[in-house]
Parts: C-alpha cells; sequence; structure tokens
C-alpha cells in the first residue's frame, strides 16, 4: 500500500493490511506466487509431526525472505495443547509471534473462548506476541487485550466457508472498543467481503481458503490486495452516512423538457 | 537404546544427540522443532541434548495452514 498508513503490531511495522494463510494451494510454487501478488507482509503455517516415510517438500523454502512467519497452534482443543505447540514452535527456531487458535469443535471449527483466554494469559507472561483468533465478542476481546494480546482476530464466518460478514455486528462493536489491531480472519470468501471489513474499520485481514482455491489464485491474490487498499482508503476517507430517500445528483432546476 | 520417534520404534546409539538423530533421519527442513518427553528443546541444544533409553521424541516443522 503506497499510502503512508501502516499496519504496527506490537511494534512491528507491515505496508500491507492483508495477511494471508499457507493452506490448501495445489502446489508450493502457486502459493509462492500468490503470496507476492497479494504484497502480504505475513504467512501463517501451521506445525506438525513429520512424515519420515515421506517428508514431502519443505514450505518454508519456498516462503518469499521478506514475509513473517505466523505459527498458528491449529491442532489444539485446549489451552495446554496450544501452549505446548507455540513453545514447540518457538523453540525450534520459529518466531515467538503465535496465531492462537483452540478449537475444540469439529463442525464448525469455532473457538474455544475460556481456554483461548487462559493460553494468551500463559503465553503472553512466557514472551509470546500473542494473536488470538475468536468468536467476535467484545468482552472477550477486552479480556485478551488486558492478557496482553497484541491483536484480536474476530472471525467473519466458519473458517472455510466463504459466507463473508456474517457477524458484521459484532465485529463492528469490537473495532469501536478495541485498542488494539482488529485482524478480521475467516470465512472470507471475496475481495468485496475484505473491503467491507476494512471499510468497517477493521485494522487487517487474514484470508485463505479463498486465494488458495481460486481457479486462479494469484489473480484472487491480486484481488484481495485490491479489495484490502479499497476499504482502507473508504474507511479513512469517511464512507457516506445511508439516506432512506433519494437526492439528485443533477441540478434540479432549469430541465430540458420543463414547460 | 530404544527411543519412540514420532510414534514409532528407533534403535538409537547409547546417548545419541538430537542432532545426530535428525542427521539419522535424513532431514533437511530448514525448521526442525524438536520436544523430548513433552518438553521442547532449543535449537541451540540440538547438538548438545543427549537422548536416554525410552525417550519419547517429537519432531515437527512448520506445514502449510491458516
Amino acid at each position: 500500500m503506497k499510502i503512508d498508513d501502516p499496519l504496527v503490531i506490537a511494534g512491528r511495522t507491515f505496508r500491507s493490511r492483508l495477511i494471508t494463510g499457507t493452506g490448501k494451494y495445489e502446489t508450493f510454487e502457486v502459493m509462492r506466487d500468490a503470496i507476492l501478488e497479494s504484497g502480504c507482509e505475513m504467512v501463517t503455517v501451521a506445525v506438525r509431526r513429520i512424515d519420515f516415510d515421506a517428508p514431502g517438500e519443505d514450505i518454508t523454502s519456498f516462503l518469499p525472505e521478506h514475509v513473517l512467519l505466523l505459527p498458528n497452534t491449529s491442532g489444539a482443543a485446549t489451552a495446554d495443547e496450544a501452549v505446548r505447540i507455540a513453545r514447540l514452535a518457538r523453540a525450534g527456531g520459529l518466531p515467538d509471534w503465535i496465531k492462537l487458535e483452540v478449537i475444540p469443535d469439529t463442525r464448525y471449527l469455532l473457538p474455544d473462548p475460556v481456554e483461548t483466554l487462559r493460553a494468551a494469559e500463559i503465553l503472553v507472561a512466557d514472551g509470546f506476541t500473542v494473536l488470538p483468533y475468536i468468536m467476535p465478542d467484545p468482552v472477550l476481546g477486552r479480556r485478551l487485550e488486558e492478557a496482553g494480546c497484541a491483536t484480536v482476530m474476530p472471525l467473519a464466518a466458519p473458517i472455510g466457508t466463504g459466507r463473508g460478514l456474517k457477524l458484521l455486528e459484532a465485529i463492528g462493536i469490537m473495532i469501536e472498543q478495541a485498542t488494539v489491531p482488529v485482524v478480521v480472519d475467516a470465512g472470507l470468501g471475496a475481495p468485496s467481503h475484505a473491503a467491507g471489513a476494512m471499510e468497517l474499520g477493521a485494522d487487517a485481514v487474514l484470508v485463505n481458503t479463498a486465494i488458495a482455491l481460486a481457479s486462479d489464485p494469484v489473480g484472487m491474490a491480486r484481488g484481495f490486495r485490491l479489495g484490502v487498499e479499497a476499504g482502507r482508503l473508504g474507511y479513512r476517507a469517511g464512507v457516506m452516512d445511508e439516506r432512506t430517500e433519494a437526492v439528485a445528483t443533477s441540478p434540479v432546476a432549469g430541465a430540458v423538457p420543463a414547460s | 537404546m530404544i527411543c519412540s520417534v514420532n510414534g514409532k520404534e528407533h534403535d538409537l546409539e547409547p546417548g545419541e544427540t538430537v542432532e545426530r538423530l535428525l542427521e539419522r533421519l535424513g532431514l533437511q527442513a530448514r525448521y526442525a522443532l524438536v520436544e523430548v518427553n513433552r518438553e521442547p528443546v532449543e535449537r541451540s541444544g540440538y547438538a548438545t541434548r543427549n537422548l536416554a533409553e525410552g525417550d519419547v521424541v517429537v519432531v515437527a516443522r512448520p506445514v502449510a495452514g491458516g
């Protein structure tokens, strides 16, 4: 983004307000090209045991050097499991930034707020920069801020659904009240959804499936980049108030057909 | 010396280090994340961390995810 409007999380500056996930791409080459086209400067990765019988390729060799890796705690259903994953990642040399997700629910992949808060308290005390994935709950958001989280990341709709800003009202309240960046994470299916979140005042969005599973992921990455920029510009410029009745844009006086 | 590595039994040399284990496994990953008996091992300590009979080792790495 060329405008002087950086995103700052935990003292680190990002020019892009788009964060992308690395999951579901057909190949790591397409993933890399989409990341570059998106302009994002932070990408999520998961942590998994290596299958030594079929190790496959190392994703990190395909990730651009300038992009910050944000490990997630996917696979954790409790706070203790999330803390274990975070500590394993950091000890092995990954950044001490962590996307905290504690998800016991396999159908809608909704996060557990109680365990998330408990894990956040432990991880912040342990020196991590914590970005928690949550239902858009303004009260929980405040509690996570008080615990020292660097952001709050409310979901727009369940992960991978592409349904857009289904929880817009609650996200709006979070944006109004938050003192840390609000990153809308999950459920955004189209660039217009990202633009809508940014117009609402979100500080950033996190997108994965909508880009990775597009028929042209690189093109969609550009679409989301522009959607995020358009929405942010609209928010900064001030979106007009809605009215119920029409107001003419052309002069009322002097119409040619007038008798 | 039998240790469990990612759920499979491996016969290691007595006192084998984490670094030697990773070499044995032929791991080329830039980030090898290791825990022994559920405790994470600092990367800087792989060369000096000795394994013991019955240790349960997990070796993980970053993968694609959202």
